[in-house]
């Protein structure tokens, strides 16, 4: 089985962005870039595949600048065999990104595109779904344990009143939650290891598609909303609040 | 203008936050749909003020309720619509996307606020960031964030149509099985009360014993940071935050709880927080109305025998 990747490069989840003077967007020029986390789980679940003897290949593919590369390295260090980089200087909303996934889908075949379920910069928890609608495959987003079996997978979906529990066959689209699994520590001989492996760049401009935006971002305003907290020194304060509560 | 809201029916039931979408879809357009898909008893819904028709797929199986079988039919109905709404919970999160991935056009997340028909504001960056974005799309997709919208008033009568819908189960997916929280029964998305426990609980028995004692003396629902969750002490469901629920209480009391942003991202909405914590520089007093520092196995059993 093969499996294509996805490896988003994302503001640090330990860095708090701040909102540039003129509000046209957020200042993230010199801020520390990672992995998206959503995305290192769906590396490792596909790693932990391919060392049961599941799967074959993982391809992990990236959308961004050039300096996307450094975040496909972080991909390939965490066990991808290869990479894609497609390069645009254009921060693509979900479709669009979904777009280039499915032109690169069809080139590459997968069996499995395991994605993160949600980008931890735009938030938008929508590009797995956008992907699957478009290659009209099956989809389980918010995967918490994937269970191969032949051609199908059964997949645990966290949903807001518990889980579910579905079998899926293969092609599949699937997007992973955070409680999917816990990341390994990549050590320094797999870093070293993964700048051997390939990064085939393409440019997103050269790969005849329609990425022209369906939405623009006016402005962006801080949506912090800090209090004034009132220090209780006596328990009975305490529990008053809570009684004032309708306790 | 002409607003269509999807609500999918679980165990016989519609989830109340559709009373919270149709205010959202109110500040549209006066021409709202609603479509229930699953069978569901919709006395509370025509109940709802302000809904045009309710049309009513009753006849569907768990199997036939999953995205991947919905996505055709649904988006040939969006076609007859200028917007489609879902609430933003994991029924909408996982359809209302993919609809609109399949009719080629974009989608909104989580929408907080409506500044006009194709303008509206989101979160970002676990929301320390509120976007205001135009959509350029024929058909807007959104999913709304209902604890920014009350509920609509109980005083309409919407008559139910029966509705035929062709579900396309061509056995690439299948439903097995389903496993409800006991917890999520008393609903942590419209609880009126919360109290969340973290790591700092130390043990599932501990966590139980301390918060779980603590939210049933005081009628409140219970959450967790993710620490919490993945330490075992929790369900997942229970989690607070930017991947978890997003919550917003009359009152909030976080106990033994950091407060990082991706869990402020679930609760910084609450009314009224109440912190506490041993730790007098924890960051969640930033984002507390009430804290009092000191070790929470002394003062939650204090507090229990003052109520
Ligand atoms: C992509 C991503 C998404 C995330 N999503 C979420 C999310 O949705 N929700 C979420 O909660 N987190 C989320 N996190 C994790 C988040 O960053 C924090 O790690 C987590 O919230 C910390 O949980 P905690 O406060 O329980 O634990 P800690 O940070 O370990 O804090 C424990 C607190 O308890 C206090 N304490 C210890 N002992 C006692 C005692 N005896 N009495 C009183 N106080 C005590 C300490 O002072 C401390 O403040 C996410 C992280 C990432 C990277
Ligand atoms: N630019 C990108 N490059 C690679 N993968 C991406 C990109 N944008 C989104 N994804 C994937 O899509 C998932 C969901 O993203 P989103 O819908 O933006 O929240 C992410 O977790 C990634 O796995």
């Amino acid at each position: 089985m093969k499996v294509l990747v996805a490896a988003k490069r994302v503001v640090d989840p330990n860095v708090r962005v701040r909102v540039k003077a003129d509000h046209s967007n957020v200042e993230i020029e010199h801020s520390k870039m990672s992995l998206n986390p959503f995305d290192e789980n769906a590396i490792e679940e596909a790693v932990r595949l391919k060392e049961k003897g599941l799967v074959t290949e993982i391809v992990a593919l990236s959308i961004g600048t050039i300096k996307s590369e450094e975040t496909l390295r972080t991909a390939l260090a965490r066990g991808c065999d290869r990479a894609i980089l497609v390069e645009s200087n254009e921060n693509y909303e979900p479709l669009n990104i979904a777009k280039i996934f499915a032109h690169i889908a069809k080139e590459e075949k997968p069996d499995l595109i395991l994605l993160g379920k949600q980008a931890i910069d735009d938030d938008a928890n929508q590009m797995a779904q956008m992907l699957a609608g478009k290659l009209n495959l099956p989809q389980v987003t918010c995967a918490s344990s994937l269970d191969v079996n032949g051609n199908s997978i059964r997949v645990v979906r966290e949903i807001d009143a518990g889980n579910e529990t579905l079998e899926i066959n293969l092609p599949a689209v699937i997007s992973a939650d955070l409680v999917l699994n816990e990341p390994r520590f990549i050590k320094l001989p797999q870093l070293m290891m993964a700048k051997k492996k390939p990064i085939e760049k393409k440019l997103a401009a050269d790969l005849g598609l329609d990425l022209s935006a369906h939405s623009r971002l006016i402005s962006v305003t801080d949506g912090e909303v800090k209090k004034q907290c009132k220090f209780l020194t006596n328990l009975n304060d305490v529990v008053n609040v809570i009684k004032a509560n309708g306790v | 203008m002409k607003v269509l809201i999807i609500a999918l029916a679980r165990n016989n039931q519609i989830n109340p936050n559709l009373a919270n979408v149709l205010t959202a879809a109110h500040k549209i357009s006066s021409v709202c749909d609603v479509l229930v898909l699953g069978a569901a008893d919709l006395s509370k819904v025509t109940s709802y003020s302000g809904i045009t028709s309710i049309y009513h797929a009753a006849n569907l199986t768990s199997n036939d309720l999953l995205a991947s079988n919905l996505t055709e039919s649904l988006a040939n109905i969006a076609k007859g619509y200028t917007h489609v709404l879902m609430a933003s919970d994991s029924a909408g999160k996982d359809l209302l996307p993919r609809v609109a991935g399949f009719l080629d056009m974009g989608q909104i997340s989580d929408v907080l606020a409506i500044s006009s028909p194709n303008i509206f504001k989101k979160p970002m960056y676990a929301g320390n960031i509120i976007a205001e974005v135009e959509s350029f799309d024929e058909i807007k997709f959104l999913t709304i964030r209902t604890i920014c919208f009350d509920a609509v008033a109980s005083s309409g009568n919407a008559a139910v149509v029966n509705k035929e819908l062709l579900v396309d189960t061509d056995n690439k997916i299948q439903f097995v099985s389903e496993k409800l929280s006991v917890i999520e029964t008393v609903g942590l998305a419209s609880a009126k009360r919360i109290v969340s426990g973290g790591r700092s609980l130390g043990s599932k028995e501990s966590f139980d014993e301390v918060i779980g004692g603590f939210a049933v003396k005081i009628g409140a629902a219970i959450g967790a940071s993710k620490a919490a969750v993945e330490a075992g002490y929790a369900n997942n469901d229970c989690q607070v935050g930017q991947t978890g629920k997003i919550v917003a209480p009359e009152l909030y009391i976080a106990v033994g709880v950091s407060g990082a942003v991706q869990h402020i991202a679930g609760m910084k909405d609450s009314k009224k927080v109440l912190a506490i914590n041993n730790d007098p520089n924890a960051q969640i007093f930033e984002y507390a109305d009430y804290g009092y520092v000191g070790d929470l196995f002394e003062v939650i059993p204090e507090i229990m025998r003052g109520l």
